[in-house]
C-alpha cells in the first residue's frame, strides 16, 4: 500500500493517549476523542489544530469589537460606547486581534507544520507546546474577563486592571513557551541534508520572526511585571504612561515582526501555484531576515524614541525587504504559469498590503509630519496586520487545510475571502490615511469632528471594516462547513504538487508524521526534486505528469 | 495546473522512516530560554534605570533617604549564589568522570546553596522593610528581585528533577544532556543575580 492510499487517515493522538493493545485477552482501551483528547494530548498536530481553531474564535471577537468601533466613529449619534468604554474597546480590539488571533494563529500553524516541513517525527517539546496552548486559552479567557470587569489601560476597577495585566503576562509567557519549542525543533530536528539555507521559507520565517519575538516578548513581560506591581499597590496606570509601555508591541517597527510569518507563507505558496521556483532562494531568506531584524521594536517603547534616528531609519528601511520580497515573488510569477487559485491570490494580496503598510510606515516615521498617534498609525497597522498578516493567514489556511484537516476549503469561499478582505482593508485604511494626514485626528478619541468630509471618510472606513468582517465570517463559516462537518474534497498527500517535506506524507499525517522514508534533502525543494526524478525515470504520455519544473 | 488529488500526488511505497536523531534538543531549548530570560532582565533593568533617571531628574533621592540597604546580608546572599555555580559545574564534571557519589553531593550542595539564597533574599527584603508602593525605587527593585527569585526557584526545580533522575540511575558521559541544560540554566540565574547585585545593590548602597 502506498502512503497515500488512505488520504482521510485521521492523525491519532500521541501514543500516550491513543488506543494500544491491551493485555492478552482484553480489548484495547478506547481511543480518546473530542474534549478528552484535546485536554490530554501532546501530539503537535492536535495542539496545532486547537491553536488554529481557538485563534479563529478570538478573531471573531476582535472583529466584532472593530465593527463597533467603526460604527461609533461614523458619528451617527448611536453612542454605542462612550467615554472610557471607547478607549477600552479600542485596546481590546488591538490586543485580541494581535495577542489572541495573529500570534497564536502562526504559533499553531508552526506547531503543526514546522516538524513536518523539516522531516521530524515530532516537535521538540510536545508537553511544552501543549502547556503553551492551554496557558494561551487561560490567558485569553482572563483578558476577556478583565475587560468584562472594567479592566484595561483606561481607568477601570482595580481588580479588573490587575487581571488585565496578569492576563497579558500569561499570554506573553505562553508565547515564549510555544516559541522555544518551535525554534528548538527547527534548529535541532532537521532531516539530514537540510541546512538552514534549505529550510522551507515558512519555517525560516518562524525562525526569524519567532526568534526575534522570543527576544521582544520578555521585554513586554518586564513592563507588565513593573506595571502590575505599581498598579497593585495603588498607582494609577495613566500616570505611568502605561499605554506607551505596551502599545509598542503592535506599532512600528514591531508590527513588521508580526507579519514575517505571513510573508513566509506567501514565499511558500507563490512558487507552488506558479509552477516555478524562486530564482534565488537566498534572496527570499535574506528578505525575510531583514524584515524581521528591522521589525524588532523592543527598544522603541517610549516617546523620545519617536524622533530617534534609529527609529526613522528602521521605519524607512523596512520598505526595502518588503519590496525585495514582492520583487522576487513577482519574478517567480512572471517566469511561471499564473494559476488563479485562492491560496495564490490571498498570498499575493497579503504581500501587496504588507508592502503598502511598510510604505505608510515609512511616511509615518518622518518627524516633520507628526503622524504618530493619529489615525494614520491605525491605517498603517491595518495595512500591515489585517491586510498583510491576516490575508497571509487565510492563504495558509487554504494552502495547508488539506494537510492539516484532510479536506480542501472551498475555492469560491477563498476567492470571496480574498475580495472582501483585500478591498475591505483598502477601504478601511485609505480614509484613515487621508484623515491622519489632513485633520490630525488622534487615535482612541471617542468623538471626531463633524465636518462633512470627515464623516464621509469615517463611513467609508466603517464600510471597509464591515467588508473585512464579512471576510472573517466567510472564512470561519467555510472552515466549519468543510472541517467540522468533514465536507468538501478529500485531500491526497500532495494535492498542489508542493515542494517541501510536509507534502511527502499523507493528509493528515499519521502518528510519527512519516510512514515512508523522508525524501533525501539536496535542495530547498526536496519533494519537487523527488517528483522530477521519478518522472525522469518513468516517462509517461500524460503531459501533466510529464511536466518537469525548471 | 493539476486539479487537487490528481496525477502526481501518489508517491511510491517506501520503508518506514528512521527516527531523526535528537541533537542536543534540551541544551538548545535551554539556550533559547536563557536568551528570553536575558531579554526579560534587560527589560526589567531598563525599567529600573529609567525610573531612577526620572526620580533623580525630579530631585528625589535614589534610593529614598529612609531606605537603608542591608549590604552585608545582601553580599552574603549573592556570594552564596555565586558559589552554587561552582557546585553546579562540579555535577557535570562528576557525570563526565562517572563519579555518582560526587554527582549526588554536587547536586545536593547546589540545591542547598540555592535555597540559602532564597532564604537570604527573604531576610534582606524584611531588613529593607519598605513597602512596594512607597517609592519608584521600591517598586522597580521588587519587580527585578522578585522576578530573579522566581527564576532561581525555577532553576532549583529543574535541578531537583535532575537529582531525582540521578538517584534513579540516569546520566553518564554519553547521556548528560539534561544535566548540562539544567546547569546552563543555573549559571544563567547566577549571572543574572550578579548583574542585579551590581546594578541595584552595589551601585546604590555599596562602599
Amino acid at each position: 500500500m502506498t502512503m497515500t492510499d488512505d488520504p482521510r487517515t485521521e492523525s491519532p493522538t500521541h501514543p500516550a493517549t491513543s488506543a494500544v493493545e491491551g493485555p492478552a485477552g482484553t480489548p484495547p482501551p478506547r481511543a480518546l476523542t473530542g474534549p478528552a483528547l484535546w485536554l490530554t494530548t501532546y501530539d503537535h498536530k492536535v495542539v496545532g489544530r486547537l491553536y488554529l481553531a481557538l485563534s479563529l474564535v478570538f478573531l471573531l471577537v476582535g472583529s466584532a469589537a472593530g465593527g463597533v468601533l467603526g460604527v461609533e466613529r461614523i458619528d451617527s449619534g448611536l453612542q454605542l460606547v462612550v467615554g472610557d468604554a471607547f478607549a477600552r474597546l479600542h485596546t481590546l480590539h488591538g490586543e485580541v486581534t494581535v495577542l489572541l488571533f495573529l500570534v497564536p494563529f502562526f504559533l499553531g500553524l508552526a506547531t503543526y507544520l514546522v516538524p513536518l516541513q523539516i522531516g521530524a517525527s515530532d516537535i521538540a517539546f510536545p508537553r511544552g507546546s501543549a502547556t503553551a496552548l492551554w496557558s494561551y486559552v487561560v490567558g485569553g479567557i482572563m483578558l476577556l474577563g478583565a475587560y468584562a470587569a472594567d479592566g484595561g489601560l483606561a481607568s477601570g476597577t482595580t481588580v479588573g486592571t490587575d487581571l488585565y495585566l496578569l492576563s497579558l503576562a500569561v499570554l506573553a509567557v505562553s508565547t515564549c513557551l510555544a516559541l522555544v519549542s518551535i525554534l528548538t525543533t527547527a534548529v535541532t530536528l532537521r532531516s539530514p541534508g537540510m541546512t538552514m539555507l534549505r529550510t522551507p521559507l515558512f519555517t525560516w520565517s518562524m525562525v526569524v520572526g519567532g526568534g526575534l519575538t522570543l527576544l521582544a516578548t520578555p521585554v513586554l513581560l518586564a513592563r507588565l511585571i513593573e506595571l502590575y506591581i505599581h498598579h497593585h499597590f495603588g498607582a494609577d496606570l495613566a500616570s505611568l504612561d502605561a499605554a506607551d509601555q505596551l502599545n509598542w508591541f503592535w506599532s512600528i517597527p514591531q508590527v513588521y515582526l508580526l507579519a514575517v510569518p505571513a510573508a513566509g507563507v506567501a514565499a511558500e505558496v507563490v512558487p507552488v501555484f506558479t509552477r516555478s521556483r524562486l530564482r534565488r532562494n537566498s534572496v527570499g531568506i535574506a528578505a525575510l531576515g531583514a524584515l524581521g531584524l528591522l521589525g524588532f521594536g523592543a527598544w522603541a517603547q517610549v516617546d523620545p524614541y519617536a524622533d530617534d534616528l534609529l527609529y526613522v531609519i528602521a521605519g524607512l528601511a523596512a520598505v526595502v525587504p518588503a519590496l525585495a520580497l514582492l520583487g522576487v515573488l513577482g519574478d517567480t510569477v512572471r517566469r511561471g504559469r499564473f494559476v488563479r487559485k485562492a491560496p495564490l491570490l490571498l498570498a499575493l494580496g497579503g504581500l501587496v498590503h504588507l508592502f503598502l503598510g511598510t510604505l505608510a510606515g515609512a511616511v509615518q516615521v518622518i518627524p516633520g509630519l507628526e503622524l504618530g498617534g493619529t489615525v494614520w498609525a491605525a491605517a498603517q497597522v491595518h495595512y500591515t496586520l489585517f491586510g498583510g498578516a491576516v490575508l497571509g493567514a487565510y492563504a495558509a489556511l487554504w494552502y495547508w487545510a488539506p494537510k492539516i484537516w484532510g479536506v480542501h476549503l472551498g475555492e469560491g469561499a477563498g476567492m470571496a475571502a480574498f475580495v472582501l478582505t483585500f478591498w475591505g482593508v483598502v477601504l478601511l485604511a485609505l480614509p484613515d490615511l487621508v484623515s491622519g494626514l489632513f485633520s490630525d485626528r488622534l487615535l482612541g478619541a471617542s468623538r471626531f469632528d463633524d465636518e462633512a468630509l470627515t464623516v464621509v471618510l469615517n463611513v467609508a472606513s466603517a464600510a471597509g471594516g464591515a467588508l473585512a468582517a464579512l471576510g472573517v465570517l466567510v472564512v470561519v463559516g467555510n472552515l466549519l462547513a468543510r472541517v467540522a462537518r468533514k465536507g468538501g474534497t478529500r485531500a491526497l498527500a500532495d494535492p498542489w504538487e508542493g515542494s517541501t517535506l510536509e507534502w511527502a506524507t499523507s493528509s493528515p499525517p499519521p502518528p510519527g508524521n512519516f510512514t515512508g522514508e523522508v525524501p533525501p534533502v539536496t535542495s530547498a525543494w526536496p519533494v519537487a526534486d523527488q517528483r522530477a526524478q521519478e518522472r525522469a525515470v518513468a516517462p509517461t504520455d500524460d503531459p501533466e505528469v510529464a511536466e518537469v519544473r525548471p | 495546473m493539476t486539479t487537487p488529488g490528481t496525477a502526481g500526488s501518489v508517491l511510491p511505497a517506501l520503508p518506514p522512516a528512521p527516527e531523526v536523531g535528537r541533537r542536543n534538543v534540551l541544551l538548545v531549548g535551554a539556550i533559547f530560554v536563557i536568551a528570553a530570560g536575558t531579554a526579560l532582565f534587560g527589560g526589567l533593568l531598563a525599567g529600573y534605570f529609567s525610573a531612577r533617571d526620572i526620580s533623580r531628574a525630579a530631585g528625589e533621592a535614589w534610593p529614598p533617604d529612609d531606605v537603608i540597604l542591608p549590604n552585608v546580608p545582601l553580599f552574603v546572599a549573592y556570594l552564596t549564589l555565586l558559589m552554587s555555580s561552582f557546585t553546579a559545574q562540579w555535577s557535570i564534571s562528576a557525570v563526565n568522570g562517572r563519579d555518582r557519589r560526587s554527582m549526588y553531593v554536587a547536586i545536593g550542595l547546589t540545591l542547598v546553596l540555592g535555597l540559602a539564597f532564597v532564604n537570604a533574599m527573604s531576610f534582606s527584603w524584611t531588613a529593607i522593610g519598605v513597602a512596594a508602593e512607597s517609592s519608584r525605587f521600591a517598586t522597580t527593585m521588587y519587580a527585578v528581585t522578585i522576578t530573579h527569585l522566581l527564576v532561581v526557584i525555577a532553576a532549583i526545580v529543574a535541578l531537583v528533577v535532575v537529582g531525582f533522575r540521578a538517584l534513579g540511575g540516569q546520566f553518564s558521559p554519553e547521556d548528560r544532556e539534561l544535566v548540562v541544560a539544567a546547569t546552563a540554566f543555573w549559571h544563567f540565574s547566577v549571572a543574572a543575580g550578579l548583574v542585579i547585585w551590581y546594578c541595584i545593590w552595589f551601585l546604590e548602597g555599596g562602599p
